[in-house]
């Protein structure tokens, strides 16, 4: 397999070499040296909110059980028992206080020791054969939260969640911190797309070009208001730490007119004012400007927006989270939650949870949309003719990078990172280039866990760390 | 009162028990059933009675004292 600089030299100018979409070299290069070690989501806190609850998650071919241990604390193990490698947990979501493997009924605590091994004595000599002690399932090298939203990282040496995302935290909070309780989660639904996966991250991520012609019939039936071209490009695009996302400019008005124009009852937008930095507030109330869609890198992405729920003027917000999870380089597994400020008032929480379905989901509007385009994209990059292309993504800046529209001064826009108003594909070269950063350097080898056995020489593993030895 | 009886012998550390009543069972460091208490509540019987009859190697009864 070759190194691939050339691909990603062209990343970085901008020019994007079309095969990236559906090419089985790029995609085993993303498995070993992005996948392997970037954070990813897997689920929220308010999924698991009672000890003993549980949800499976893949991060890519590796299951995990999620689960909420008898004192509270929030796990992630390996989904495999360590016996013979059974999955140990078939199920989807539940609560358990032990999962017990089904081939030979080695059993675990639902925070990962285990508890049961049959015939220890008879089978294994005991203790001196076998290592009960201390084994339990093998953990994810990291987890940590931000806001109750989950993330794991293959990698044990990866860089604290917090420093990974860096300032698109900011953003993060008007999804998942409208009050202090945060939000709360239905679904997921989950469906697989014939695409490949960065099709769709990119697209949450700055893609404001695409809504005026890919959603046209969604504004002609008087859907959704906002996606008029004009709209767009007054709305800015940020990038700040790991993430980056598009925005809506609001018309005149306070921090409340405001809010209130996309939906929010008064209450809510009280406890906003609570919950929110004062730049936080001043990004929606003075500068003018609404978060809709988003992503963090990888595969995370976001979206708010606000159509009409009823034959009225009448809008009504709603936030959506969703994972793009990879399947292979031409398929994607899309796991898509509805999430609301957990007090909110329950009308309004039915009523956004419509507005969400009417959009997003695998029966929304928007969705059908997008994912007929990014179908047809990944196969057409799959040929021989995409190898000869090479994609301008270049929106946004003229041939000697300087731009065609200046960022916006602190003045102009409160929030981290850096922002613009009109057309432009910033965000997706960011995506592309922390894509490129992340294959470009060679992955470090993981090291073995030998469960409760004999070790091998060091000579022969440097790399060995022995489990309950 | 029922009370509850393990065959310490016979148990082999499947956990079956520990899985339907955590309350009433566990396995310890040596791979061996522990009961956690003795006499129980009529109220816990069929919770308990079930627990018990997972044993794959029969090492659990309850009996009334």
């Amino acid at each position: 397999m070759d190194d691939h600089a050339d691909v990603f030299e062209d990343v970085r100018r901008g020019m994007i070499p079309a095969h990236i979409y559906n090419d089985q070299e790029i995609f085993e290069l993303e498995k070993e040296r992005l996948f392997s070690r970037a954070w990813m989501f897997v689920a929220h806190e308010s999924e698991i909110p009672q000890p003993g609850d549980y949800v499976v998650r893949r991060v890519l071919d590796d299951s995990f059980i999620v689960a909420r241990d008898e004192q509270g604390s929030v796990h992630a193990h390996f989904n495999m028992c360590l016996h013979r490698g059974m999955q140990v947990c078939r199920a989807e979501m539940g609560n358990a206080s032990h999962f017990r493997c089904p081939y030979h009924g080695w059993s675990y605590r639902n925070d990962g020791r285990i508890v049961g091994l049959p015939f220890h004595q008879d089978a294994y000599g005991g203790e001196a054969g076998f290592r009960r002690k201390g084994q339990r399932l093998l953990p994810a090298p990291r987890l940590d939260s931000y806001n109750g939203l989950v993330f794991v990282s293959m990698d044990p040496e990866a860089p604290a969640l917090r420093d990974y995302l860096g300032d698109f935290t900011f953003y993060l909070d008007y999804y998942t911190r409208q009050s202090p309780s945060g939000i709360e989660l239905r679904g997921p639904q989950r469906w697989r797309v014939k695409a490949n996966w960065k099709i769709g991250a990119e697209n949450f991520a700055g893609d404001m070009y695409h809504t005026p012609q890919t959603h046209t019939s969604v504004v002609e039936i008087g859907l959704f208001r906002e996606p008029k071209a004009e709209k767009r490009k007054d709305g800015c695009t940020y990038w700040a730490g790991r993430g980056g996302g598009t925005t809506y400019k609001l018309p005149p008005g306070s921090l409340e007119e405001r809010l209130r124009y996309v939906g929010y009852p008064d209450e809510m937008i009280e406890r906003m004012k609570r919950s929110w930095s004062a730049e936080q507030l001043r990004v929606v109330g003075q500068d003018g400007f609404m978060i809709s869609a988003a992503s963090a890198f990888p595969n995370l992405s976001l979206v708010h927006n606000w159509p009409r729920v009823a034959d009225s003027e009448a809008v009504l917000p709603f936030i959506s989270l969703r994972q793009w999870q990879p399947v292979g380089r031409d398929e994607t597994e899309v796991l898509s939650w509805f999430a609301v400020d957990a007090e909110a008032p329950e009308e309004f929480k039915k009523l956004s949870y419509k507005a969400y379905l009417m959009c997003f989901g695998s029966t929304g509007m928007f969705e059908q949309d997008d994912v007929e385009n990014w179908v047809s994209l990944t196969n057409t990059a799959a040929g021989s003719m995409a190898r000869r292309l090479r994609l301008n993504s270049r929106m946004g800046i003229l041939a000697d990078d300087t731009e065609v529209v200046p960022a916006l001064t602190p003045e102009q826009f409160a929030g981290p990172g850096t922002a613009r108003t009109g057309y432009g594909e910033y965000n997706q070269r960011a995506m592309l280039n922390e894509w490129a950063d992340h294959l470009a350097a060679p992955a470090r080898s993981a090291t073995a866990t030998h469960v409760g056995g004999p070790v091998p020489e060091p000579s022969r593993d440097p790399n060995t760390v022995v489990n309950g030895a | 009162m029922p009370v509850l009886k393990a065959d310490f012998g016979a148990c082999q550390g499947y956990a079956n028990c520990v899985a339907g009543a955590p309350d009433a069972y566990d396995i310890d460091d040596d791979g061996t059933v522990v009961l956690l208490k003795e006499r129980i509540g009529a109220e816990d019987l069929p919770r308990l009675q079930e627990a018990a009859r997972s044993c794959p190697v029969s090492a659990l009864t309850i009996e009334d004292a």
